[in-house]
């Protein structure tokens, strides 16, 4: 069977009050449990969305949730059930939804990780169960992804001549964008000068190269393109996917330090253009995925916004920020807005098709990019009105 | 005061006979006993050409710093902050993640020549690390 165009779409998203959740934890108190912010932001999904709760027979869980306690506190019995990050259970429900194994899904998310004090780095570092490089290297000191991400940046920039200033255009335009966006938890605004100032935390990753860490919560309703058209007036579709790893040498960190994974998004990237028949020079909003801004020139890169080695003149010429040629992480990303690891990047997506997105609505917007690298399992999704 | 200790290699059984050799300061690699394909870490089959077959080498213990980065921020105690962590190219292909000792390079580390070297930590614990190679002109980065 050919996936179709048109055939899935959002049609209900849902979140927590991260800025106010960010205030509360840091005054001491625990709003909720991971679970807890899942099931708000679903309940925030389940009304934007309009649609009886019954019609729901379908459900993804989150990485930092437990599925079968998921389904439970939401009560939902499902034909079609699974657990997977953000962008893989975007990927998964379209699948599940184009094989007929459902018709609506909900996908959930919570994560207490501010409030729990979830340790990236460090002796009790996470993830290191489902990425060997995240620990492998600590008896040398090496820990923590931000570290890895700046041993990728170092080599990056001395290969494409991407000077420290240059890559500070990512911090700063993310940031003018939050500014302009009252869910985000960090608005002020910053200037280059600003980051060449600020602290390293993993030299040359200044402070502002790395994403917020705070509680929250997303939801995403998908359903099946002709219940969405019933359903509501603006459904979101998903107009391509597609997906290419690169797992050869991972632990040693290859893909990241020769490759920066450029030919697994190369490849990803062509999949989705190919299914949505269009290209990069076709969207009107990119959001990249970006635990750390990083991810940023490798995407524009990688997903071909511009040539192999002329990043630093797309980022200082053309620009990203509120009136660059290419808006990028309008929403802020992870470095401004909020930390829901790239969930939060499907409901800004949402927004600008729907032209709800405020001031910082791009006009018009048709179509809008998201682009996902995590550890080199390169993803796109390309969403369409 | 006990000294802060070294944080332990993830226990994986295929890299037992790297660990041993690290003590034995005599650094081996895995290598396929059928294609030659280094294999780093070490595991229970060949990438290339899924040969279980394989032997461990001794390496020259020369190599070329491919990147590295400067930690600010203490996360282990055995590494206070500022910390630096370097990646080498070693001259037959795999990739290490180690430290510098000794003198650092003037700007940037991209491209300097280094050698192994084998450092006892304060708590006894033996890593492979590496230092300048003062007798090589450096390489192209």
């Amino acid at each position: 069977m050919t996936r179709t165009r048109r055939a899935t779409a959002i049609i209900g998203i849902g979140q927590t009050d991260w800025s106010g959740d960010w205030r509360r934890v840091r005054a001491g108190e625990k709003p909720a449990d991971s679970v807890g912010y899942a099931a708000r932001a679903f309940q925030d999904a389940l009304r934007d969305s309009g649609i009886p709760k019954e019609d729901i027979d379908g459900l993804i869980v989150g990485p930092t949730t437990a599925y079968e306690r998921m389904g439970e506190v939401l009560g939902l019995n499902v034909r079609w059930g699974g657990q997977a990050d953000a962008v893989q259970s975007i990927l998964q429900a379209q699948m599940a939804i184009e094989a007929g194994y459902a018709k609506v899904i909900a996908l959930v998310y919570g994560n207490d990780q501010r409030s729990a004090g979830t340790q990236y780095g460090g002796p009790s570092a996470m993830g290191g169960q489902s990425f060997l490089s995240y620990v492998y290297h600590s008896p040398w000191g090496m820990t923590s992804q931000g570290a890895l991400y700046a041993l990728t940046l170092r080599r990056y920039q001395h290969e494409r001549g991407l000077s420290e200033a240059d890559m500070g255009q990512v911090a700063v335009a993310q940031r003018a964008w939050a500014s302009m966006n009252e869910a985000a938890i960090q608005r002020k605004q910053i200037t280059i000068d600003d980051y060449l100032q600020s602290r390293y935390v993993c030299e040359p990753l200044h402070v502002f190269d790395y994403c917020l860490v705070n509680d929250g919560g997303v939801a995403l309703i998908i359903a099946d393109a002709d219940y969405a058209q019933r359903m509501r007036p603006d459904p979101v579709y998903i107009l391509g996917t597609g997906r290419s790893d690169l797992n050869t040498g991972a632990t040693s960190l290859e893909p990241r330090l020769t490759d920066y994974y450029l030919p697994a998004q190369q490849q990803a990237g062509a999949s989705s253009y190919e299914m949505a028949g269009i290209g990069p020079d076709d969207m009107d909003v990119m959001l990249a995925y970006d635990s750390f801004s990083v991810h940023v020139p490798l995407a524009l890169e990688g997903y071909g916004y511009c040539e192999v080695g002329d990043v630093a003149k797309f980022l200082t010429e053309k620009g990203i920020g509120p009136g660059g040629a290419m808006p990028v992480n309008t929403h802020g990303g992870h470095l401004s807005e909020s930390y829901m690891q790239g969930w939060n990047h499907q409901l800004e997506a949402v927004r600008q098709l729907r032209g709800t997105a405020g001031d910082r609505q791009v006009a018009g917007a048709q179509t809008v990019h998201y682009t996902s690298d995590v550890a080199g399992k390169c993803m796109s999704v390309i969403y369409g009105r | 005061m006990e000294p802060a200790p070294t944080p332990r290699p993830v226990p994986l059984v295929h890299d037992i006979p790297f660990w041993e050799s690290v003590e034995q300061r005599d650094l081996k690699l895995q290598c396929c006993a059928e294609c030659g394909l280094w294999r780093y870490p070490a595991g229970p089959i060949c990438a290339e050409c899924n040969s279980e077959e394989s032997t461990w080498e001794r390496v020259s213990g020369r190599g070329t710093i491919l990147s590295w980065v400067v930690f600010h921020k203490t996360y282990l105690p055995a590494y206070p902050a500022p910390h630096s962590v370097i990646a080498v190219r070693l001259e037959e292909g795999p990739l290490l993640i180690s430290n510098l000792e000794g003198p650092e390079p003037e700007g940037s580390w991209i491209g300097e020549r280094v050698v192994l070297r084998y450092s006892t930590m304060p708590d006894g614990f033996v890593l492979p690390r590496f230092a300048l190679d003062r007798s090589a002109s450096p390489a192209p980065a």
